[in-house]
């Protein structure tokens, strides 16, 4: 009898666990009148709900349901989204909103989106937003489809209290003078750069960017010819000499985050290069808050591109098929305009879509490169464009950074092997 | 009859059409797929372009997808050599009457429990990592320098030993359970005749597993093709080239990595017919190799 009873609290406890289990959508359904009343939105999200960005689109949610009466079910799908959405969309499953980032909602779904252009004419979006990303978005799909949601910045990324400390009283523009700036850093006992192996072709893909421009990398990337150009030489033979005289962290490039993890931790290093999102990766790895400061990646002598930066975001699209595009449209600019868009930006440390906004202090400086950004970089500065030598790239300029090669032109030489 | 055969339909197709709805049409469209220029995997039929063997050219033509299989078979052979042999030695311990039997062996199998997500996690951060991590921690006590595990000469070997290292207590359950299959009056037979440990292992133990050392070399195959989570957790955010294995790159080309849109699902779908060729291959060679139905015990 005791088993039975027991037998019973367990098939029921079971039971309650796996209905609860598959519960993984936030739900927000406040009724009332409002002008949505009886309007339900799907919205696909890349975070989880226990996420910093999670919790701040769930408020939104809430608030958005209770001011428009609109239901708003959320199904938290994290990163590997991407592997869904193009069958679910193809399949027309219940998606108005869905996030990606903005390339491969332009690039891959675009088929699938709602053209947003009149939509945000009249909502004045093109003062909301930065411009830089909307032109991608428009060149790339030939429409506006993407909201920009949480916008990227890269650069060198450095700690502004060491800088002081070493006397750097203005960041340097020039690798000549980044070569001085990381003279100065090792003088005074300090390391110069972190480097996670990771990010080792995103911090060289920038120097050849200087010297060549991302569209010759991208034909370089595609049809081999490293060792035939210059550029490519002179960039490697730059980070041989850089890695010659000692400026990256110990033990750098080392295995994600642990290279970057020692600005919090060690405090001893004084830059890595980098999108923002990196501040927000050191202090929730290691609880340091570090005075973060933000430059260009500094412009080669003779180079092409002086000052182009990378820039990428997050956005949202709406589905074509959506039967409510325009509620769907309101909730996404309640999202990434105004209030709930500084929200995110001070919770999840990030920089705001609306440059109205204010940016937090860690990435002082972000608005202002963004909003002067009128051709972002890609990642990789184009050598992601060959997707399939990519971990082949990668793992070259890793030993590139390791000291593996003597000279530019045998690392170009290594690059060409590998076609 | 009639009744007999209405019930064997009736408890019967619901299988048949699970295996066909979940198993037999994804296969066929994926062997299909493969000879076709399809850039999204969802994409529709029609806008499927015929390209021949072309995305098999594509594939054996990549330095990078040689550089995976390269990888698989490294720690099919390697790996598989190391794992085998280690479970089959602990199997033959805990068979051998030692004390605290239940204890090893729940010790042994224990990194199984817990998710392969963790346990990588566990290898890069205590146990590789440069600064604080066991190895070189070792190294220092005896004065020696401190070694960069997750270089890229050393990296692919680190995430080897750490895949074994997960690998050994299952496979040492399946010898174990073939071990205990054995009657021990063969044994007691054998050590009356003269015969030592050794002897008793090369002529009875060996000889009568050989059908469960067949089930695990298939086991460890499918592993090894299936190898995905750890190469994932050795190259975070992107992948690297050390640690690439097949799935990985069937997972990159048919749904791009990060920061990249091109995804190529004909040439992801080639992918999945050659390592299911490759299995199958592996399967009939094995079963030509060792026979285990010569022996009745």
């Amino acid at each position: 009898m005791k088993k039975r009873i027991i037998s019973a609290f367990l098939i029921s406890a079971m039971t309650v666990a796996a209905v609860a289990g598959c519960g993984s959508s936030g739900d927000s359904d406040k009724g009332g009148d409002g002008k949505y009343s009886g309007v339900t939105l799907n919205y696909w999200s890349m975070w989880n709900s226990s996420e910093p960005q999670g919790q701040v689109i769930q408020e939104a949610a809430d608030a958005f349901s209770e001011e428009t009466g609109a239901t708003i079910n959320i199904e938290w799908k994290g990163r590997d989204i991407n592997t869904l959405l193009s069958s679910a969309l193809s399949s027309e499953e219940a998606i108005d909103i869905f996030e990606d980032s903005y390339m491969n909602i332009a690039k891959n779904y675009k088929d699938y989106c709602y053209d947003l252009t009149e939509m945000a004419e009249e909502a004045g979006y093109a003062d909301k937003s930065f411009g830089c990303f909307n032109d991608k978005v428009v060149e790339w799909a030939g429409f506006l489809c993407a909201i920009t949601e949480q916008p990227q910045v890269g650069g060198v990324w450095y700690n502004k209290d060491i800088f002081e400390d070493c006397g750097i009283t203005e960041v340097p523009t020039t690798w000549t003078e980044f070569m001085d700036v990381c003279e100065k850093i090792t003088a005074k006992g300090y390391q110069p750069l972190a480097l996670d192996g990771t990010y080792a072709d995103f911090t060289f893909g920038y120097h050849m960017d200087r010297v060549i421009g991302q569209d010759v990398i991208k034909d370089l990337a595609m049809n081999g010819g490293w060792s035939e150009n210059e550029g490519v030489i002179e960039a490697a033979d730059d980070i041989i000499e850089f890695v010659g005289n000692g400026y990256l962290a110990e033990g750098a490039p080392d295995e994600y985050p642990a290279s970057q993890n020692k600005m919090g931790t060690e405090q001893n290093v004084a830059m890595v290069v980098c999108a923002n999102y990196v501040t927000s990766e050191v202090k929730n790895n290691t609880g340091a808050d570090l005075n973060w400061g933000l430059f260009n990646y500094p412009e080669v002598e003779g180079g092409v591109d002086p000052s182009n930066a990378y820039a990428g975001a997050n956005s949202l699209g709406i589905a074509s098929y959506s039967e409510n595009p325009q509620a769907a449209f309101d909730f996404v600019m309640f999202l990434t305009t105004g209030e709930y868009d500084q929200k995110m930006a001070d919770t999840a440390i990030q920089i705001p879509a609306d440059p109205s906004n204010t940016e937090p202090e860690t990435l002082s400086g972000s608005i202002e490169t963004l909003k002067a950004t009128t051709s972002p970089l890609d990642w990789n500065m184009g050598m992601n464009d060959n997707s399939d030598l990519k971990a082949n790239f990668k793992d070259t300029i890793i030993k590139l950074y390791e000291g593996k090669f003597n000279t530019g032109a045998e690392f170009a030489a290594a690059m060409d092997a590998l076609y | 009859m009639k009744k007999n055969r209405l019930m064997i339909i009736t408890f019967l197709l619901p299988c048949v059409i699970s295996v066909v709805v979940m198993f037999l049409y994804p296969t066929i469209r994926t062997i299909v797929m493969s000879f076709f220029r399809i850039e999204d995997i969802a994409d529709e039929v029609s806008t499927w372009s015929f390209y021949g063997f072309d995305n098999y050219q594509k594939i054996f033509g990549s330095s990078t997808w040689r550089v995976s299989m390269l990888n698989m078979g490294r720690i099919w052979l390697f790996g598989g050599i190391i794992t085998l042999s280690l479970s089959l030695l602990f199997a033959v311990i805990l068979t051998s009457g030692i004390r605290f039997k239940k204890f090893f062996r729940a010790a042994i199998y224990l990194p199984n429990v817990i998710s392969a997500v963790a346990m990588a996690t566990m290898w890069i951060q205590y146990i590789y990592n440069q600064d604080y991590g066991m190895l070189n921690k070792i190294l220092e006590t005896v004065g020696l320098d401190g070694v960069k595990w997750l270089g890229t000469d050393t990296k692919f070997w680190a995430l080897l030993l750490a895949f074994v290292f997960g690998a050994i207590g299952y496979y040492m359950l399946i010898f174990l359970s073939g071990i205990e299959r054995i009657p021990q009056d063969l044994f007691e037979a054998a050590t009356i005749d003269g015969a030592n440990k050794v002897k008793q292992f090369t002529k009875i133990t060996l000889p009568l597993l050989r059908g469960i050392i067949k089930t695990n070399l298939t086991f460890w195959t499918v592993h090894t093709i299936t190898f995905f989570v750890w190469s994932k957790m050795f190259s975070p955010i992107d992948t690297e080239a050390t640690t690439i294995v097949p799935v990985v790159y069937l997972y990159d080309t048919a749904f791009g990595g990060k920061n990249t849109a091109v995804r190529d699902a004909g040439a992801g779908a080639a992918v999945g017919v050659v390592l299911a060729v490759l299995v199958l291959i592996i399967y009939f060679i094995m079963n030509k190799v060792i026979k285990d139905d010569e022996l009745e015990f």
